[in-house]
C-alpha cells in the first residue's frame, strides 16, 4: 500500500536536496509542503555558503558542500547563478578590528586558508569599500548563488528524474506502528511509506514531540532587502562586522541581510507571517556606510523570513533507531549553502542506512543534557526580539 | 471630539473630502500625496504609466508644485482647513504590532519626502491610493511617446506639460475619451481612436462627440506596432476581420487608455487581506461594512467601491458610531465589465503581435521568453528539460506568479512590475487556461516605491540600535569549549 520509499516533509533546500538525490538513486520519492515550493528560507536566503571553519564537526562539511557548489550547474541543468570569488569578513572600527583577530583565531581550527589583510588588500577586492575600513579576514574559498534558482533548481531536477511534489498540504504528524515509520498524517489524508524525511525547519520541533525528542531549533524573522542594480563591482562574498552581509548578484543589486531579529512560533496550517518593520532604514543606513556607493541607488525591495536556528547553530542530521525510518536536518541559520552535501548525507543514510559524507558529531547525541527551557534561557522564545 | 491622528494616502477627490470631513469632525489629519513626483520617479512608471518622453520642463520644480497644487481644488481646500498637507511625499510603506512582529509599538506610516524620511504615528489610517494604468505590450511600446492614459490626462491637466501634439488614442472608454477632450481642448490633435470591437465603449454621446471632432475611429482593430527612431512617429494598426489590412497612422504619442486598475500595493504589501473582484479584473482589500481592511484601523476608500457615502461610513466606524446598516460591497460601475475588454485586447495584441514582443522593459523579455519559463539572457543558460508554470493541483493556487518572477525576472525590475504584473497574469491565464483567480499574484513589498537610498537611511539610528546590532546570528564564534572534536 505504499505508494513511495520516501517522504519528505518540507520543500526547502534540505527537503529538496535530500529528495533529488534519494530519487536519483532509484527510490520513488514524494516530497510534501504546506505552502509553494520552496517560499520559506531557502530563497529568502541571502545565498552565502558558510565555510565558517570555528567548529571542527562541521567543517568538513561545508568543504564537500563546496565542490558540490562547483559543478552543480551542470548536475541539476538549471543555472543557480553560483561565484567563487572566496569570502571577505571587513572591520570598519578598532573594536570591530578587536573581534576580526578573535575571529581569525577560531577559523585556523579547519584549514579554509583565513587570512588577515589590511584596508588595501579588502579594497583591491572590493573597490567600493568605505575609506573607514581597518581590515579584513579573508578566505579565497567558497562563494554564493541565487537562492531561488538554487531552490527551484532542485525542485525541477528532482521532478526530471520523476519525484513528486505535493504543494499546499500541511502535515501533522509522523505515523508510528510497532517502532516503524508507515507514513505521514496531512490535511489531505494519509499518506505512507516506510521512510520520512522531517525537513520542516522550525516545525520539525512539533513533529518529533510525540517521540519525546527535544529538538533544539528556535525559529527567528529576519530582514533583508536588495536595491537596483548597479554595474559589476565586487565578486566576494562581503560579511561587515557592523552587522551586514552584501553580495552583489549577477543582475548587479546589491543584496543585504542582517540586523535585530524577532524570535517567533510557527505551526503547521499556515504559512508564518513576515512582514518588514522600520528597521530596513537602519539596515539601509548600514549598508551607505559600508559602502558609500549604495547612496546613488534606489531601494528597491525588501522582504523577511523564517528560518531555524539550532542550539550551538550547527547543522543537525540525525538517524533515529526508534521509530525505525524516521530522520531529521536542520539547516541552524547556514542551511542554504549547505544544502548540497546534507541532500547527499540525508539520502545515503535513508536509503542504507549510512552514509560517506563527513557527519561525526552532528547528530542529536550533542544535546543529551540540553534544559528543557533552553530557549527561554537564551531568550529565543517566541516574542523575544534581539537588538 | 475625539481629536484621533488620521493620515490619509492620497490626494484623490475622495482622499480630500476626508480629509476635510475628518477635520470637520475635530480630527488632526494628515494628507500624503505622492505628486509632484520627482522627475527621476516618474520615470519609474509608478503609479501612472508616463513612458520613457518625459517633457524636460518637468524638471522645474517649482512649476510642478505651482501647477499640481493648483490645478487641484479640493487639496487647496484642505491647506485652508489646516489638513497637514504632504506633497511630494511618498507612503512607502505602514507597520503595526502583528502575529511574528509584536515590536512596532504604534503604528505607523513611513514617508518619504525629497528631503528624508520619517514615521507618521496613526490611529487610523485611510488609504485613498486611486488607481493606475493597465498598459498591455505591443511592439515599440518601449518608444518615447507611449503613455498610459492616467498618466497621459495627469501631465496635461494637472503637470500642464505634455510634448505631443499628435495623439494616437488606444481604446474607447471613458479614460480614453476624458483624455481626449482634455486634449483637445489644449489645442492638440488626437489622431485617431483605435477599438478591438465595433462598439465605442464610452458609449454613443461620446462617440458623436468624436465624430464631431472629425477623430477617427478603427474599429475591430488592435495595434501592431509603434514606430519611430528615436520617438514615436507612427503607429500600425491593424484590422481583426482577417483581411490583411494594416494602416499607418502618423502621431507623435500613442495614449494607452484600456483600463485602469486599483492601485493596491500599499494595503497589499502591510497585510490587508485581498479577493478577487472578477469584473475589474483585480485584487482588492477585503472590506467590512465601513469599508475597513483586515488591517485594524486602516480603511481603503476608492471609485472601485461602488458605493456613494464611503467618507461618511468609514469616518462613522473611527469615530466609533458604527450604527449605520451594512451595506453591499459591489466593486466597479453597474454594466461595465473592464475585466472582458482587458482580456480582449491582451488577446488580440498577443495573437497579432506574437510572441517576440517584449512584456517586461524592466528586464528584457519577452512574451514568449516569460511564458517558456526561460531564464534571463544574462545567464546565457537554458533549461535541461522544459518546465510549465502551472504547479498546484487541487488544492491551492495552480500558478503562483512569484515562481514565474523569481525564474524569468517579469516583475523584479526597477519598475517593480508596475508596468508587466497585470498583463503576465493574464497571460498566464490565457495560456494555460486558468481563472485569473486561481493564479496566485506576485507579492507586494516596501517600499512601494523605489526610493533614493540616501534618502531613506534612518536618521534616528540611536546608541542602542548602533551598539547592539546583532551580527548574523553569531554573537560570537563557536567557543573554543564547545567546539566539536572530530578532526582533533
Ligand atoms: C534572510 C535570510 C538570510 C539567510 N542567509 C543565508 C546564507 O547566506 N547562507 C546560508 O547558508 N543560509 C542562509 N540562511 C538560512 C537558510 O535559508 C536556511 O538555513 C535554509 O534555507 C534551511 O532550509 P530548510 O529546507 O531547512 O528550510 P525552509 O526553506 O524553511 O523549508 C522548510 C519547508 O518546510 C515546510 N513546512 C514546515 N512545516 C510544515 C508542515 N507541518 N507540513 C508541511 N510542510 C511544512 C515549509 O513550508 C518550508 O517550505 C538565511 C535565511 C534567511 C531568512
Amino acid at each position: 500500500m505504499n505508494n513511495y520509499d520516501v517522504i519528505v516533509v518540507g520543500s526547502g533546500l534540505l527537503g529538496l536536496s535530500t529528495a533529488y538525490h534519494a530519487q536519483k538513486s532509484g527510490a520513488r520519492v514524494l516530497v510534501i509542503d504546506r505552502g509553494s515550493v520552496a517560499y520559506e528560507a531557502s530563497s529568502r536566503a541571502t545565498g552565502y555558503l558558510s565555510l565558517r571553519a570555528d567548529d571542527p564537526d562541521e567543517a568538513p562539511l561545508a568543504g564537500m558542500a563546496e565542490k558540490l557548489w562547483d559543478t552543480l550547474d551542470e548536475e541539476l541543468g538549471y543555472p543557480t547563478e553560483w561565484t567563487q570569488k572566496g569570502r571577505l569578513w571587513v572591520a570598519f572600527s578598532d573594536k570591530q578590528v578587536e573581534e576580526l583577530k578573535g575571529t581569525y583565531k577560531a577559523f585556523t581550527r579547519a584549514d579554509f586558508g583565513f587570512e588577515l589583510i589590511d584596508a588595501d588588500a579588502c579594497r583591491k577586492l572590493i573597490p567600493i569599500l568605505s575609506p573607514e575600513t581597518r581590515a579584513g579576514l579573508y578566505t579565497p574559498r567558497s562563494g554564493h548563488a541565487n537562492p531561488q534558482r538554487v531552490s527551484q533548481a532542485f525542485a525541477w531536477a528532482f521532478q526530471d528524474h520523476g519525484g513528486t511534489i505535493l504543494e499546499h498540504t500541511p502535515v501533522y504528524s509522523v505515523i508510528e506502528e510497532a517502532g516503524k515509520v508507515k507514513g505521514v498524517k496531512t490535511k489531505s489524508g494519509d499518506l505512507y511509506a516506510e521512510r520520512v524525511v522531517l525537513c520542516a525547519g522550525g516545525y520539525n520541533a512539533k513533529l518529533l514531540e510525540p517521540f519525546g525528542v527535544l529538538f533544539p531549533v528556535a525559529t527567528v524573522r529576519l530582514e533583508a532587502l536588495v536595491t537596483t542594480p548597479l554595474p559589476p563591482m565586487y565578486e566576494v562574498g562581503f560579511i561587515g562586522l557592523n552587522g551586514l552581509s552584501i553580495r552583489q548578484t549577477r543582475r548587479g543589486n546589491l543584496h543585504a541581510n542582517g540586523g535585530p531579529h524577532e524570535w517567533v512560533d510557527v505551526d503547521a496550517d499556515s504559512e508564518p507571517n513576515k512582514p518588514n518593520t522600520p528597521i530596513v532604514r537602519n539596515l539601509v543606513r548600514r549598508m551607505i556606510e559600508a559602502f558609500p556607493v549604495a547612496k546613488g541607488a534606489q531601494l528597491l525591495r525588501t522582504w523577511a523570513g523564517v528560518l531555524d536556528i539550532t542550539r550551538d547553530q550547527k547543522t543537525i542530521i540525525h538517524r533515529f533507531d526508534h521509530p525505525e525510518g524516521l530522520l531529521v536536518a536542520a539547516g541552524a541559520g547556514h542551511g542554504f549553502g549547505m544544502a548540497p552535501a546534507i541532500g547527499i548525507a540525508m539520502s545515503e543514510l535513508t536509503l542504507n542506512g549510512a552514509t560517506n559524507a563527513p557527519i561525526k558529531g552532528l547528530g542529536l547525541e550533542r544535546f543529551s543534557t540540553l534544559s528543557p527551557n533552553w530557549k527561554a534561557e537564551k531568550q529565543w522564545h517566541a516574542g523575544s526580539y534581539n537588538t | 471630539m475625539s481629536g484621533k491622528r488620521i493620515v490619509i494616502v492620497g490626494a484623490s477627490r475622495l482622499g480630500c473630502e476626508f480629509a476635510l470631513a475628518a477635520r470637520a469632525a475635530g480630527h488632526e489629519v494628515a494628507l500624503v500625496d505622492e505628486h509632484p513626483q520627482e522627475l527621476k520617479n516618474m520615470s519609474f512608471d509608478a503609479p501612472y504609466f508616463y513612458g520613457s518622453g518625459l517633457p524636460a520642463s518637468l524638471s522645474d520644480e517649482t512649476a510642478a508644485f505651482d501647477n499640481v497644487l493648483s490645478s487641484n481644488e479640493p487639496l487647496l481646500e484642505c491647506v485652508e482647513n489646516e489638513v497637514d498637507v504632504k506633497v511630494g511625499v511618498v507612503a512607502w510603506g505602514a507597520f503595526h504590532n502583528a502575529a511574528n512582529s509584536q515590536h512596532i509599538g504604534t503604528p505607523k506610516v513611513g514617508v518619504v519626502s525629497r528631503e528624508g524620511n520619517e514615521l507618521l504615528e496613526y490611529d487610523a489610517l485611510v488609504l485613498a491610493t486611486g488607481s493606475r494604468d493597465f498598459v498591455p505590450s505591443f511592439k515599440g511600446w518601449e518608444l518615447p511617446g507611449v503613455l498610459g492614459g492616467k498618466a497621459a490626462t495627469k501631465l496635461l491637466v494637472s503637470y500642464q506639460c505634455f510634448n505631443g501634439s499628435n495623439c494616437l488614442v488606444l481604446g474607447t472608454t471613458s479614460l480614453a475619451v476624458e483624455f481626449a477632450r482634455a486634449a483637445r481642448e489644449r489645442g492638440l490633435d488626437i489622431a485617431g481612436f483605435v477599438e478591438p470591437t465595433s462598439a465605442f465603449r464610452a458609449g454613443q454621446a461620446d462617440e458623436a462627440w468624436a465624430r464631431e471632432q472629425g477623430i477617427p475611429i478603427h474599429f475591430e482593430s488592435v495595434i501592431l506596432e509603434a514606430s519611430g527612431t528615436d520617438k514615436v512617429s507612427s503607429a500600425t494598426v491593424v484590422r481583426l476581420d482577417g483581411e490583411d489590412d494594416k494602416s499607418e497612422v502618423t502621431c507623435d504619442t500613442i495614449c494607452v487608455a484600456i483600463a485602469e486598475l486599483p492601485n493596491i500595493e500599499l494595503p497589499a504589501a502591510m497585510g490587508c487581506g485581498l479577493e478577487f473582484a472578477e469584473a475589474i479584473p483585480a485584487w482588492v482589500p477585503i472590506l467590512d461594512a465601513n469599508f475597513q481592511t483586515t488591517v485594524p484601523d486602516v480603511y481603503w476608500v476608492s471609485t472601485f467601491n461602488d458605493v456613494d457615502d464611503q467618507v461618511a461610513r468609514a469616518l462613522a466606524a473611527i469615530d466609533g458610531d458604527e450604527s449605520r446598516s451594512a451595506v453591499q460591497q459591489k466593486r466597479t460601475a453597474e454594466g461595465t465589465n473592464p475585466a472582458e475588454y482587458i482580456n480582449l485586447w491582451v488577446s488580440k495584441l498577443s495573437e497579432t503581435g506574437g510572441t517576440g514582443v517584449i512584456l517586461c522593459q524592466c528586464e528584457t523579455v519577452t512574451r514568449g521568453e516569460f511564458l517558456d519559463l526561460q531564464p534571463p539572457r544574462y545567464l546565457k543558460s537554458g533549461l535541461r528539460h522544459p518546465h510549465d508554470a502551472v504547479t498546484g493541483g487541487d488544492v491551492g493556487p495552480k500558478i503562483s506568479q512569484d515562481l514565474l518572477k523569481r525564474m524569468t525576472r517579469v516583475g523584479m525590475g526597477h519598475c517593480q512590475g508596475k508596468r508587466c504584473r497585470d498583463e503576465a497574469a493574464i497571460l498566464l491565464s490565457q495560456r494555460f487556461g486558468v481563472p485569473l483567480k486561481d493564479i496566485k499574484p506576485g507579492s507586494y513589498r516596501f517600499p512601494v516605491r523605489p526610493i533614493d537610498m540616501a534618502l531613506i537611511a534612518a536618521e534616528d539610528d540611536d546608541y542602542h540600535t548602533r551598539e547592539k546590532w546583532p551580527h548574523w546570528m553569531h554573537e560570537e564564534v563557536v567557543p573554543e569549549s564547545v567546539a566539536g572534536s572530530a578532526q582533533r
